[in-house]
């Protein structure tokens, strides 16, 4: 049972036992602490005297179930491979992050309609992440980008599988799906059109010390996921090709 | 409204640091003891309302923690609520702290902020401060705002060409001004040696285009400023800070949806216009990615409030709510201190430095000197009571930050990747 509604689908059962288990060990009791000396007081560091302190240690493990609610088609729709939008019947708006209501004010919260999108946009705007939230880290380096799937006039962020030094803006992706997908944005990924010359006022690229930059730090990071998690830069580079 | 007018009337602060073991109760009575020092007329009986800040509750295990600072200071008997709003929390505290004094409800209300942001591991701290973006969407595609923030700025650089240049000149005046701030992080860390464009070039990159320099740092700390109205202020303060004018606005919670952002449609439209040819306009062509419609917003109702027509010419210093380079740089912009586009002639031309027309950050700012999320705005607030006090060099012991007959200043907020914030117009008599 899905709080009160009847389970239509159940995807969750099997992964219940194993989290649910999870969040009750880390159950806000402390596990242990540390004594540690350290500076006091609301002033100057060099005019600060030391105090001891005591630091426990308090696991807090949640497992949240939440509803997607009227938006959950689209999330279904990446399951199954399909890529939604919404449309305003009376301003026309595409929306992809898909709105149920639109927002124009013009438009008095509208229903809007659900329609299919290609499976192609443009970079609006990226950034090359060579540090993340845990979960990604594996996946360093991410590029973070903001597409606009064709047809849509919002920009949806997505993850772009490509050498971190050939992004750019205004390139042309094609929208892919992952084998493994669980129903969130990362089921789904941006791979650049081939044979795409790079702009020659690409903010990445106009300096080439820029560029210099980049690989001297995307070398640190290739470090970093080797030594954290056995990843080899070659492995971590052939992501980057199409399949 | 009640036409009578609103003064910071002074503060104290408790030192921030990336990690503190003072415990935020602790720091902010601390910080509160030092604004009893500074204003030994203020009987602590006499404050009617207690207006906290802070940001997150993940941080630190505790809902309503500011029920357990409110009696920890003894003013558990006051009135008193928190506001909240990311980032920007700390400057709508102060606002709101305004407004309930304006009505003529109150006429002294302390307003405490603090933020304790290092009881979680560093990749932890990321993910409670992104959880403040959309869950189910933006964060879900790299779970950090840095980011999100640096796709922002790749945005604006591509349509408006500032370089990453440009982004170094602002990371080495924040530091190298916060080297002149004994209560700055960056002193902590790097010690009080200048550094210089080569050295910024030589800092990793975080989230390409910026450096761990451009970005915000993570604090623990505190700041308390006594707020009161006209009929209070002179047997209080011999140096009130006055409240000319606030604002407030806000933006999309998902930046991408800014492309068609019909609030937006059609407002700005000197601003729609700048939009480079080149590139294939989206609906809404400002603020777009590339700006802040919040702030713009916010300034537009400030300025007109405190009767300010040319902020560059009138005001004399600012502290502005950037936890990232790029944002300082655009704010320009959005405050109107130059036209859309232009805000990299500021730093180029040295407007925005020590020195200049109208000096940014002296305190080092958010990426410099320090931001513990909830007293951030504080902290740069006391920082301007200092300044148009001319209690910099008595505060710092280094007379270098102090801007002579400073008389008119101007401090932002700013919460999500632009999705709130606030502007407040100070001045001295």
């Amino acid at each position: 049972m899905a709080r009160e509604g009847k389970v239509i689908e159940d995807k969750a059962t099997p992964i219940k036992k194993e989290w649910e288990a999870y969040a009750r060990k880390g159950n806000w009791t402390v596990k242990g602490y540390e004594m540690v000396m350290a500076p006091t007081g609301p002033g100057k560091l060099e005019e600060s005297r030391e105090a001891e302190y005591m630091v426990i240690y308090r696991p807090h493990g949640v497992l949240y179930h939440h509803s997607y609610g009227l938006v959950s088609k689209f999330f279904k729709g990446l399951i199954e491979k399909q890529l939604l939008g919404t449309k305003c019947p009376k301003c026309n708006t595409v929306y992809c992050p898909p709105r149920v209501h639109c927002w124009n004010p013009a438009c008095r919260v509208a229903e809007t309609k659900w329609i299919e999108l290609p499976l192609k946009g443009k970079v609006h705007t990226f950034s090359v992440m060579l540090f993340s939230a845990d979960a990604f880290l594996e996946m360093l380096p991410f590029v973070l980008g903001y597409v606009q799937i064709e047809g849509a006039d919002t920009a949806l962020p997505i993850q772009i599988v490509t050498a971190p030094t050939e992004v750019f803006v205004g390139q042309k992706v094609r929208i892919r799906f992952r084998e493994d997908r669980k129903g969130d944005l990362m089921d789904i990924y941006a791979m650049p059109v081939k044979g795409q010359a790079i702009p020659e006022d690409s903010c990445l690229h106009n300096n080439p010390q820029t560029i210099k930059d980049l690989n001297r730090d995307l070398e640190n990071t290739y470090a970093f996921l080797e030594k954290r998690f056995g990843i080899k830069k070659e492995a971590a580079q052939r992501r980057w090709k199409a399949k | 409204m009640d036409d009578r007018r609103v003064a910071i009337l002074g503060g104290g602060m408790y030192r921030p640091d990336r990690v503190r073991f003072d415990n935020a109760e602790e720091g902010v009575a601390m910080a509160y003891r030092q604004l009893l020092e500074d204003i030994p007329k203020l009987d602590p009986q006499e404050i009617q309302f207690v207006q906290s800040s802070y940001f997150s509750d993940h941080l630190n295990q505790q809902l309503c923690m500011s029920w357990i600072v409110q009696d920890y200071i003894g003013l558990h008997r006051k009135g008193g609520y928190r506001v909240e709003a990311g980032g920007s929390t700390p400057l709508d505290a102060l606002i709101n702290a305004y407004f309930l004094i304006k009505s003529g409800r109150y006429d002294l209300v302390l307003v405490a902020g603090w933020e304790w942001m290092s009881e979680v591991d560093t990749a932890t701290t990321n993910e409670f401060i992104a959880s403040a973006s959309d869950t189910d969407w933006d964060f879900t595609v790299g779970g950090f705002y840095n980011g999100y923030y640096a796709a922002l700025e790749t945005r604006h650089m591509q349509l408006y060409g500032e370089t990453i240049e440009d982004l170094g000149q602002i990371a080495v005046k924040n530091r190298n001004n916060a080297v002149h701030n004994p209560f700055s992080q960056w002193r902590a860390e790097h010690g009080t040696s200048y550094v210089a464009l080569e050295d910024y070039y030589k800092d990793r990159i975080i989230a390409w285009p910026y450096r761990r320099w451009n970005c915000a740092l993570i604090s623990e700390g505190a700041c308390c400023l006594l707020m009161g109205s006209e009929k209070v202020a002179k047997r209080l303060s011999k140096n009130p800070m006055w409240i000319d004018g606030v604002g407030i606005g806000t933006d999309s919670m998902r930046p991408g949806d800014r492309l068609a952002n019909w609030a937006y449609h059609g407002v700005y439209k000197a601003d729609e216009k700048i939009y480079p040819e080149k590139y294939e306009k989206p609906i809404t062509p400002y603020p777009e990615m590339a700006n802040f419609g919040f702030a713009r917003e916010a300034a537009k109702q400030a300025y007109a409030q405190a009767g300010i027509s040319d902020p560059l010419k009138e005001l004399d210093v600012a502290e502005l709510f950037a936890p990232y380079d790029g944002v300082e740089l655009c704010l320009y912009e959005d405050l109107m201190f130059c036209p859309r586009g232009e805000g990299k002639t500021l730093i180029r031309e040295g407007v925005v430095k020590r020195g200049g027309e109208l000096p940014c950050q002296l305190s080092g700012g958010l990426t410099a000197f320090t931001h513990p999320v909830g007293a951030t705005s504080l902290l740069q607030t006391l920082f301007l009571y200092w300044q148009l006090a001319g209690l910099i060099p008595k505060k710092l012991g280094d007379p270098t930050l102090q801007v002579k007959n400073a008389r008119k200043a101007i401090t932002t907020g700013h919460g999500g990747t632009g999705c709130q914030g606030g502007v407040i117009i100070y001045s001295r008599d």
